[in-house]
């Protein structure tokens, strides 16, 4: 059969528009004219131009505006407000105001403010290194010292790695937020210190507290959150759940169940975190924390997920560290906001924790 | 005209010296970055080129990436790299989430040998960097011993304080002997020493302010006492460039943030007008002050802060400026004193200034 000639575009375009019924074409035309309307037709913000505040409106809104003080004013017999000045060294006899008092009120519980061994190696360290490290951990900060400290921190706590901070604030408040997001879970004690406090409230993530101490609500919270999952098990599998608890209280002066801690983050599968700010150097028999003085024979430092101490309490110098497995504490160093984006602590204060923490190491127990 | 009557200014053009161009000061144009008169900043625009084929670089390692995991998830490739304990597979939800160990696991760790390089000596104006090898591709680092000494330019040393001899480190020495290295105990307790008095004194002295107060870390400075100065019901308005630790110290205060675009004086000016004019967006209630937030000297910008202009919005519109100094103390301006010392403004006018000590007088805090 032979094939038609193909139809001219003329054809067929005109074609069909003669040959469509009159109804359509009627319904395009209006379409079109439509459409040609909103496309030349002016435009006007949502809020009218009826709305809008005139320039001379604005401008004595803006004279009449009055802001608060950037602070209120001060209560100039506030008792804050009237520090004690301490000259020399804040040992275990201090001199207040000029006057010699005993000492109470510091955390040196090892007694090593003013050992000898100490400045000489803080001393050395000046000579070698200077005062300050001049930059960030990334970027040529990190000096061997830092290196060696990290090490000796996780070589006498028994873990596989250390990040050094140069704060013990900075260091949990940092911590906390590089592993909880917005969208998980904590479970932390009600007594938890502002640093940590600090830290929850940066992470954004929802914060459950329990009583202090009392394992029986914290078991009734994970029993609730359990059934929750359960019922929304996608969810669950992407929300993470984590236990922050202390070492030793510092608002309190108690120290934490840590076995029956640990066996609850077993059972519910969650994420434990210890802040050992004044436990570590002071509990356990060589003053490695709570994991060590409670001598359980299940459970130890490796059931802990990170555990965060502080330098500037028992070790008598200024600084901060948390310690865990490698898998766990590699992604501060990327994610840890006071670790990357502050400068490292100065070589002296790490030298001086070095050689605080191999006197702890090789005299457990033994007066500075 | 010869070759050495031209000056290369953006590697690209060559114009004759003595122009404007050469001096540095940058004409008003479209890549000009909103510089105020008599800055002598400028700022080269990136090549399309180059900004073409770091994009596709970048998609492509991500590709490479997804790929591999891919690979490894069916079995064709064998995971080499650390994974968690045995234990921790079963039930635990995950630490990270995919993409972050996807990032850290495939593409940060193939230049992760260029970042915690570590050194063994003063970082002055030369130091001892330590050799790394990795036999891991990047996964663990050995020392091998061996130092390179290398010209320094990468510390924040700007003003050659890092040095192991002289009066800075005998007086560090000195401080050390008598209060020792640590007091244990925070400033309200025990932890007041008469040298720190001294150093606040000196401080405000030296800025040119009423008052001073020393902390112990720059990060914590910001982070800790921002939830101090502003709170719910106040505004925030911050540079988009932020350092990380003004943005972590007013996300912690609860107050209404609202950023303005880098350096931009007339952006922040509509912003102001706006929320006085208007108030909170939502509740429309008058925001209770308004605090603006900028850095001297942007650590990753290298951009000055045209402090003249913001100093007059601040005073028609009665806001407050935190100034973040950590990098221009010390360094800027005739006398050292800082931005204010380089604009030649009053540095009364702004109500809180912040500076480290870490950069320009290599100390902490």
């Amino acid at each position: 059969m032979a094939s038609e000639a193909p139809m001219s575009i003329y054809d067929a375009v005109i074609g069909t528009v003669l040959n469509a019924p009159t109804y359509h074409l009627a319904v395009e035309c209006i379409l079109i004219i439509g459409i040609l309307y909103l496309i030349f037709s002016k435009s006007y913000p949502i809020s009218s131009a009826k709305d809008a505040l005139t320039l001379e409106e604005e401008e004595e809104l803006i004279r009449d505006w009055q802001p608060e003080p950037l602070i209120p004013p001060p209560n100039p017999d506030a008792e804050v407000l009237r520090e004690r000045i301490i000259t020399g060294t804040p040992g275990p006899f201090a001199v207040v105001d000029g006057k010699r008092c005993l000492n109470l009120a510091s955390f040196n519980f090892l007694g090593l403010v003013g050992n000898q061994e100490i400045e000489e190696a803080a001393t050395k360290s000046v000579r070698k290194y200077g005062v300050g490290s001049c930059g960030p951990r990334g970027f040529y900060g990190t000096f061997d010292v830092h290196l060696n400290l990290e090490s000796e921190l996780a070589r006498f706590l028994g873990t596989q790695e250390a990040i050094l901070y140069s704060y013990a604030f900075s260091t949990i408040a940092s911590a906390i937020p590089a592993y909880s997001k917005r969208s998980d879970i904590v479970f932390a004690d009600e007594g938890v210190h502002f640093a940590i406090q600090k830290g929850l409230q940066a992470s954004r993530s929802k914060v459950k507290y329990f009583r202090h101490n009392d394992m029986d609500h914290l078991e009734s919270l994970l029993k609730k959150q359990k059934d929750e999952d359960v019922k929304n098990p996608k969810k669950a599998q992407v929300t993470r759940q984590f236990i922050v608890v202390e070492g030793l209280y510092v608002n309190y002066g108690d120290i934490c169940p840590f076995p029956k801690l640990v066996e609850l983050k077993y059972k519910f599968k969650v994420r434990l975190f210890i802040d050992e700010t004044i436990s570590f150097g002071c509990l356990g028999r060589n003053g490695r924390g709570v994991s060590e003085h409670f001598e359980d024979e299940k459970y130890g430092i490796k059931d802990v997920d990170l555990m965060s101490g502080s330098l500037e309490h028992a070790v008598a110098s200024i600084g901060g560290f948390c310690c865990g497995t490698s898998y766990v504490i590699d992604h501060q160093r990327l994610s840890g906001t006071g670790y990357c984006f502050s400068a490292a602590p100065p070589p002296l204060l790490a030298e001086a924790a070095n050689v605080a923490l191999k006197m702890m190491a090789e005299k457990p127990g033994e007066a500075a | 005209t010869r070759s050495s009557d031209l000056s290369i200014i953006d590697g690209k053009t060559a114009v004759p010296r003595g122009s404007s161009e050469q001096n540095g000061f940058a004409e008003k144009d479209a890549g000009s970055k909103n510089l105020s008169a008599g800055s002598r900043e400028s700022y080269e625009e990136t090549p399309l080129f180059c900004s073409l084929t770091s994009y596709l670089t970048w998609g492509l390692f991500i590709i490479v990436a997804y790929v591999r995991t891919f690979l490894v998830k069916i079995g064709v490739e064998r995971q080499k790299l650390r994974e968690e304990a045995e234990k921790y597979s079963k039930g635990f939800v995950p630490l990270y989430s995919s993409f972050e160990s996807i990032y850290t696991r495939y593409i940060y760790r193939r230049i992760r040998d260029l970042w915690d390089r570590p050194i063994a000596s003063c970082a002055g104006a030369r130091f001892d960097v330590m050799e790394r090898i990795s036999d891991d591709h990047n996964e663990t680092f050995k020392l091998t011993g061996k130092t390179v000494n290398a010209i320094n330019l990468s510390s924040y040393n700007y003003l050659g304080f890092a040095q192991t001899t002289g009066s800075c480190a005998d007086a560090a020495v000195d401080a050390v002997k008598e209060y020792g290295v640590g007091p244990c105990s925070c400033r309200r307790e025990v932890g007041t020493l008469a040298v720190q008095k001294e150093l606040e004194d000196l401080v405000a002295e030296f800025v040119g302010m009423p008052a001073a107060m020393v902390f112990g870390m720059g990060f914590a400075t910001n982070s800790t006492n921002i939830p101090a100065l502003v709170g719910k019901g106040s505004l925030v308005i911050s540079d988009r460039l932020n350092h990380a630790s003004l943005v972590m110290g007013i996300r912690l205060s609860g107050a209404k943030i609202v950023t303005f675009q880098h350096n931009d004086m007339k952006d922040l000016e509509k912003k102001l007008r706006e929320a006085i004019v208007h108030g909170h967006p939502r509740t429309r209630r008058p925001y209770k002050k308004i605090v603006i937030f900028v850095e001297g000297v942007y650590s990753m910008e290298g951009s000055v802060i045209p402090l003249k202009e913001l100093v007059a919005l601040k005073k028609k519109y009665k806001a407050y400026i935190y100034l973040d100094e950590a990098h221009s103390i010390g360094c800027m301006g005739k006398r050292g004193r800082g931005v204010c010392d380089y604009w030649g403004v009053d540095p009364t006018n702004i109500d809180v200034l912040m500076g480290t000590f870490t950069k320009s007088f290599g100390a902490c805090g």
